[in-house]
């Protein structure tokens, strides 16, 4: 066989075997990703309900709620529609850090183009670092901004593990059932829109009527940059069109006055940014602190209700109009006011 | 940066891809890089002892070639040993002076200082050692590139915990031209995936029986402690026989072929086989060096025994400065004399019953004698101390045999359990085959499917069922300590 042949051949070969070996790390990778799936445990509310909210159609959401817990306690956008005709979702976050709230509305607006973005304020008292990163932003969409995320807001021992979830819970092959695999097949929409429905009364406020007053024991320069990660969502939103209100909800667990006088000032410095102060609102509103918080700070399913068509009526008197949907989606959202109705009359 | 962190995957593929990429002149000085910076993330503070090493190794390996000074040797021999015993062994030695003068009614507290123990100082001053010897006798020239002397002396792979590499067979290999050879990539990585299964599989599940058991054996029935102490015998194979796999792996990704450390040391039939394929690099090291130097077995049979038992005296020292490091090589040492002396009565009994030498039966139950043999000296190198040793060893013979609590008492659920045993007969097929085939090659030449299946499935095995992550107190290699 001539030289020039059997290097053609050996060349080919070689490009059979890279090509092999790309399917073979493809076929490794695929595995990986499915064995994640599978093992990382479902989660469909507390925050960071990210596959539900890619099922949402696009560009079907008025009004997109962000913040911590308080975002998805005390916002039900099934109830707000129902009151108001407005589409809504919460995609916050556990003790979300406004730095992950940056990335969240960044990733968020990939698939949505809401009008107004609601922000609850009380991660603007965060530490750098909270209980919940891993949650977080472990059920965000793989992508830049997910790996920008782990690398500006995780606690450096997370962050192997949001880059390869297995190392967080491979040993769940001890608990798996089959509803484990059924995950597998990505979450449709659902009632919930981000909400989690928490039914508990908190029980000393049957006997205080009284709100609970924190002292802010946050350093100045966790509260700078927090302000600065702040600016930086307003900034998007500015960018994308999108106005922005900076709410403190109905809670009996407070700062002093000041602290919340210097938040207006901050806040509000970023241009086209309204802010509410919510917090000692309960009779305006008609909730009843003895019957409607879920502990002391949160508001119950009860509460989340009124608070929600509190909510939309306030936008819709703001001038925020809903945005037309298709027949189907019109037909979804009313199911899920219904669903809500339902909820409200048990 | 141990072979299993994130920052070794980031290293290796960086290391090896550069190093095929560079032209061959330059080749060594970047693996010579790449290895004192993985020294570099072991401790700063060792790199020093590195370099010093390298250093005193070239120049007296120059000076051996140009005339066979013994006094050179010997003097380096004896810096090399002194550092040693500095480094490694002086709070040890202390504190037997101590007990021995207290003994004699004589009250002396010496302040013992605190010296470091660079990682892997063991492995390398043996390399050096076995290196400078070689130079004296004339079976390896010394070597005229500092570059390529310190790359070998330094090579990432064996850098911390061997094998400990000789002069004739690595320093050639600095010489040749390694092209990237997809065969080899993938024997590599694939012997590192077995070492990654070994560790993580079974190694560090078998750990946690083990560190609870051994930490109160007298909570236990004498089942669970036997049971704790055969787990140590496995983990202990699988913890260090996994690191040599992952060295081998990593040096045949680039081409190179280190010495095998591990062959299935537990299908041995005698102790005296188990140790030659147990810890290879270093027995070989102590035959070649030591026990032949000593006379080996040509001054009759007494000096052989005594050699035996010096040998594994030293070797027992060599893995940690404690008593019961020193117990453990001279029961080792005084199984292979017991074992050669009643070699001919075990012979006569074997013939009396009519139980041929190849037959299954008898081959099984010397396995099985090796197993409890080595068990047993095991207890010594695990408990950390003489009593802590014997204190297991009596609770092995306690008339309870089970206490309740079952595996969950002893740090182990029933699917872990399970994990476990399923990934030990998986370790003994490939174990078993292995005496007759080489399993890797086999792999490598299998069909296209078979072979990702063995490999897809290993990974996920590895990576599922792997102790690692959140929960798990991720555990050092053992011989890292040495």
């Amino acid at each position: 066989m001539p030289v020039e042949v059997k290097e053609e051949k050996k060349a080919k070969s070689g490009r059979r075997e890279a090509l092999w070996a790309v399917a073979f790390l493809l076929a490794a990778a695929l595995l990986l990703h499915l064995a994640a799936a599978v093992l990382r445990p479902l989660h469909m509310n507390y925050g960071s309900t990210w596959e539900q909210y890619l099922a949402e159609p696009k560009d079907s959401i008025d009004v997109l709620f962000l913040g911590s817990s308080y975002a998805y306690c005390d916002w039900n956008p099934g109830v707000m529609y129902d009151e108001s005709g407005l589409t809504g979702y919460v995609m916050g976050g556990s003790e979300q850090t406004p730095a992950i709230t940056y990335w969240y509305l960044k990733e968020a607006l990939k698939t949505q183009s809401p009008t107004v973005v609601v922000m609850e304020a009380s991660s603007l008292f965060f530490d750098r670092y909270r209980n919940y990163t891993q949650i977080n932003l472990g059920y965000m969409p793989w992508g830049m901004n997910r790996v920008r995320a782990i690398l500006e807001c995780a606690e450096p021992d997370k962050k192997l593990g949001l880059f390869f979830d297995l190392y967080f819970y491979h040993d769940r092959w001890k608990e798996l059932t089959a509803a484990d695999v059924e995950k597998i097949f990505p979450a449709g929409a659902d009632h919930l829109k981000g909400h989690t429905a928490v039914d508990q009364v908190f029980p000393a406020l049957e006997y205080s009527q009284e709100p609970f007053l924190n002292e802010l024991t946050q350093s100045e320069e966790v509260c700078r940059e927090n302000l600065e990660d702040f600016a930086r969502i307003a900034q998007l939103c500015r960018e994308e069109g999108i106005d922005l209100i900076v709410t403190v909800n109905p809670t009996y667990s407070q700062y002093p006055q000041a602290v919340y006088d210097e938040l207006e000032t901050a806040v509000t410095a970023n241009e086209g940014v309204r802010f509410l102060d919510w917090r000692s609102g309960f009779d305006q509103m008609g909730l009843d602190v003895s019957k409607h918080l879920y502990d002391g700070g949160h508001l119950n399913q009860d509460g989340a209700q009124i608070f929600s068509a509190y909510t939309g009526k306030f936008l819709r008197e703001l001038g925020y109009e809903p945005r037309p949907q298709t027949e189907e989606n019109e037909a979804a959202w009313e199911e899920t006011a219904a669903y809500w109705r339902t909820m409200a009359a048990q | 940066m141990g072979f299993l962190s994130p920052s070794y995957f980031l290293f290796f593929p960086i290391a090896a891809l550069v190093y095929f990429l560079l032209p061959q002149r330059v080749r060594n000085m970047w693996l010579l890089g790449c290895s004192w910076f993985f020294y570099l993330c072991a401790g700063r503070e060792y790199f020093l002892f590195l370099l010093a090493t390298v250093l005193l190794t070239y120049f007296a390996a120059q000076a051996l070639e140009k005339g066979r000074r013994r006094g050179l040797l010997v003097g380096t021999l004896c810096l090399f040993v002194g550092a040693l015993v500095v480094f490694k062994y002086l709070g040890f030695g202390l504190s037997l002076l101590t007990q021995l003068l207290a003994a004699l009614g004589l009250d002396w507290s010496p302040v013992v200082p605190k010296l470091l123990l660079p990682a892997g100082i063991s492995f390398y001053f043996f390399t050096a050692m076995g290196y400078l010897i070689d130079v004296y006798r004339g079976k390896c020239p010394a070597e005229r590139s500092f570059v390529k002397c310190a790359l070998f002396l330094s090579f990432f792979p064996y850098l911390l915990s061997g094998p400990i590499g000789r002069g004739p067979e690595l320093l050639p290999q600095f010489d040749s031209l390694h092209k990237l050879n997809y065969v080899n990539l993938k024997e590599g990585l694939l012997r590192f995936l077995w070492g990654a299964f070994k560790k993580l599989v079974l190694a560090d599940r078998l750990a946690v029986v083990v560190d609870t058991v051994f930490a109160a054996p007298q909570n236990y029935g004498a089942l669970q402690v036997i049971l704790a102490a055969c787990a140590f015998s496995i983990q202990i194979y699988c913890d260090f026989s996994a690191y040599s796999d992952m060295a081998v792996g990593s040096a045949k990704a680039m081409g190179f072929d280190l010495i095998e450390n591990f062959r299935t040391p537990y299908f041995s039939r005698s102790i005296a086989e188990f140790w030659r394929r147990w810890h290879i690099s270093l027995s070989s090291w102590f035959r070649d060096y030591l026990y032949i130097p000593l006379g080996g077995s040509r001054r009759g049979v007494g000096r052989k025994y005594l050699n035996i038992l010096i040998v594994f005296a030293v070797s027992g020292l060599w893995h940690g400065a404690a008593l019961s490091f020193l117990v453990w090589g001279l029961l080792n040492g005084l199984y292979q004399v017991v074992g050669s002396l009643m070699e001919k009565p075990r012979r006569a009994l074997r013939g009396a019953v009519r139980l041929g030498e190849d037959s299954k039966l008898l081959a099984l139950w010397q396995m099985a004698w090796v197993f409890g043999l080595a068990t047993i000296a095991w207890v010594f190198f695990e408990a950390g101390t003489v009593s802590g040793a014997l204190t297991v060893l009596g609770n092995m013979v306690k008339p309870v045999l089970w206490d309740a609590g079952g595996l969950t008492a002893m740090g182990m659920d029933k699917l872990e359990f399970l994990a476990a045993v399923a990934g030990l007969l998986l370790l003994t097929a490939v174990d078993a085959v292995s005496q007759y085939t080489d399993v890797t090659r086999r792999v490598l030449e299998a069909p296209r499917w078979v072979r990702w299946c063995v490999y897809l499935g290993l990974l996920m095995v590895v990576v599922i069922f792997g102790s690692y992550g959140t929960g798990y107190d991720a555990q050092d290699f053992i011989y890292g300590q040495f």
